[in-house]
């Protein structure tokens, strides 16, 4: 469990994460979300106790991480996957982290061979290929056999077979009772490992919900409607509260209706003699909804100063 | 991918000074840098003693007698190990900086997040490495000299002659210093290339005294903390230097004070 209390973080003026407070909770996959920039590094390394919060406290099982008795043990992170000295060979890097924890070094090849890389044990970590290094660094999250597990971007530049594997490992993780957060920029992604959903922008929380309940939370009916008799429906659907916005431009005939079941439109449509050449309900995409949701952070991404009205 | 045992926890072993020691003992050990820093300082050491040794020798054969007189071995003993000091310190500031520039003070900082216990980890194995390493590295720089300028027929020293040993112990103990100076350099500046060239300039700071007004020149040679360091083995030397163990003593605090404001920094730093 890691829980996130008002959590701030300021470089100078600029205000990295502001006010962030949110669980993760055992058992399930903890979905991190945001545009690039949003703050997710910046809140993943205060829970690793890497920078110091400027207010507020990120703590695991009710500790702060540097106060941990066994913080290897206890929490396992991937925060960069080239974290490995280039000339140092994959073992004696697995190795050196092994020691520093008092966990025996027969470890090291287990969670060699848990992530694939037996064979490539003694080879030089700058040798590595990025899918290769991506599993080093998940293997010295496991090391310690932690309860909590935090990655940062672990499907960042894999091949479809890396990231497919990741997925699965992350839900067996969960599966097995562990807490795990992941944190991506990518929603399409996150949807398909994902129980739970915790979504910032800008350094602010913007939604913190299961899956389900985002997806029904922010994603919205729409009915693309076709009739000969546009300007008529249209004004008969507002005035039963229909919204309704002209459909694709190359079709002067399209209505698209929010805020009304096609079954309530077929019935209008025939209550006032409307003839309908297409009725298609559409529900827009989890990718849409979160696009939606972080366009505000996107939008001021660029700019020179930190979010408004922080200070 | 295999199914992995899960450990089962060993309360009671929190992982303490020793496991953090083992640790960056591996980390040392495992990457060419840094073993090779510390093996080119023996290279160093012999080549340039044979050097030295050379160079006082036929200065001595053409220097007039009454110059002669006044020629002292013990100069040329441990010249070739001012250079080698170069190399131990960057020897040390590397277990630093190596970490900072491939991105695993990360991986070592939340593996140890107690950050006082890593710096200390570090600067345990640099002594631990140098307290018999900076003998040897005396040792040679002593025999490839002194058997230099016998062999041209200049005066040379044996082992077995008064103060010599003393001198030698004293050479080692300083290299010592000089490695923990280089792990906190290395943790003050994190870039290599930082530590390392203003970690030498501070340290060959007196061999430019001469450059200097002579008052500062005079305070240089005397209380600069390499100059006291040097005491150890080159009192009675240095006319304006202070008895072997002040200068040890100013040293060894100069060295202490910047470990300290390294850990200091450390720990207040984002890393």
């Amino acid at each position: 469990m890691i829980e996130l209390r008002r959590l701030t973080k300021r470089h100078g003026r600029t205000t990295a994460v502001s006010d962030l407070s949110f669980d993760v909770r055992p058992g399930a996959v903890t979905g991190f979300l945001g545009p690039n920039g949003a703050g997710k590094t910046t809140t993943m390394r205060m829970i690793l106790g890497l920078d110091a919060p400027t207010s507020g406290t990120a703590t695991i099982r009710g500790r702060r991480y540097a106060d941990l008795p066994f913080p290897m043990r206890e929490v396992g992170a991937l925060l960069d996957a080239r974290a490995a000295h280039p000339n140092r060979s994959v073992r004696a890097h697995l190795l050196s982290l092994a020691q520093s924890s008092g966990i025996a070094r027969s470890r090291v090849d287990e969670v060699l061979g848990a992530v694939g890389l037996s064979r490539v044990a003694g080879r030089r970590a700058g040798d590595l290929s990025l899918g290769m290094s991506q599993r080093l660094g998940i293997a010295a999250a496991l090391l310690g056999d932690p309860a909590v597990l935090v990655f940062d971007e672990p499907v960042n530049g894999l091949d479809p077979e890396g990231v497919v594997w990741i997925r699965t490992l992350m839900r067996d993780l969960a599966a097995e009772g562990r807490t795990v957060l992941v944190s991506s920029h990518l929603m399409s992604e996150t949807a398909l490992t994902a129980d739970h959903l915790v979504v910032i922008g800008r350094g602010r929380l913007l939604a913190d919900a299961g899956l389900d309940a985002f997806i029904r939370a922010n994603s919205r009916e729409t009915v693309l409607v076709r009739t000969p008799d546009a300007e008529e429906l249209a004004h008969r659907l507002r005035d039963a509260g229909g919204t309704v916005r002209p459909g694709v431009a190359q079709a002067p005939d399209a209505l698209v209706v929010t805020g009304m079941e096609s079954a309530v439109i077929g019935k209008v449509a025939m209550a006032h003699g409307v003839v309908l050449h297409e009725l298609t309900p559409h529900r827009t995409s989890l990718e849409e909804a979160y696009m939606e949701l972080t366009r505000d952070s996107v939008e001021f991404g660029g700019a020179e100063s930190g979010p408004e009205g922080e200070r | 991918m295999t199914a992995l045992r899960p450990v089962a926890p060993r309360p009671g072993t929190t992982p303490g000074p020793a496991a953090v020691l083992r640790s960056e003992w591996t980390k040392f050990r495992t990457v060419r840098a840094t073993v090779g820093t510390l093996a080119g300082a023996f290279v160093v050491v012999v080549c340039y003693g044979l050097l030295f040794g050379t160079a006082n020798g036929r200065e001595y054969l053409g220097a007039p007698p009454g110059e002669q007189a006044s020629f002292d071995p013990r100069q040329t003993a441990f010249r070739a190990l001012m250079l080698a000091q170069l190399l131990v310190s960057a020897a040390g500031a590397l277990t630093v900086t190596s970490e900072y520039a491939s991105g695993t003070m990360r991986t070592s900082v939340t593996a140890v997040p107690r950050r006082g216990r890593l710096l200390a980890g570090k600067a345990a194995l640099v002594a631990l490495l140098m307290l018999p390493c900076g003998p040897l590295l005396a040792l040679a720089s002593f025999l490839t000299s002194q058997a230099t300028l016998t062999a041209q027929g200049a005066p040379g020293l044996a082992l077995t002659d008064p103060g010599v040993p003393g001198a030698i112990a004293g050479a080692g103990l300083y290299i010592t210093l000089i490695g923990l100076y280089g792990v906190a350099m290395g943790f003050l500046l994190r870039r290599t290339a930082g530590a390392v060239t203003l970690g030498t300039f501070l340290l060959i700071l007196p061999a430019m005294a001469s450059l200097f007004p002579e008052w500062l020149a005079r305070a240089v040679l005397t209380y600069w903390p390499t100059s006291a360091g040097a005491q150890l083995f080159w009192a009675g030397l240095n006319a304006d230097g202070l008895p072997p163990r002040a200068g040890f003593a100013v040293l060894a605090a100069t060295v202490l004070a910047l470990l300290l404001a390294a850990s200091a920094l450390f720990r207040a730093r984002d890393v």
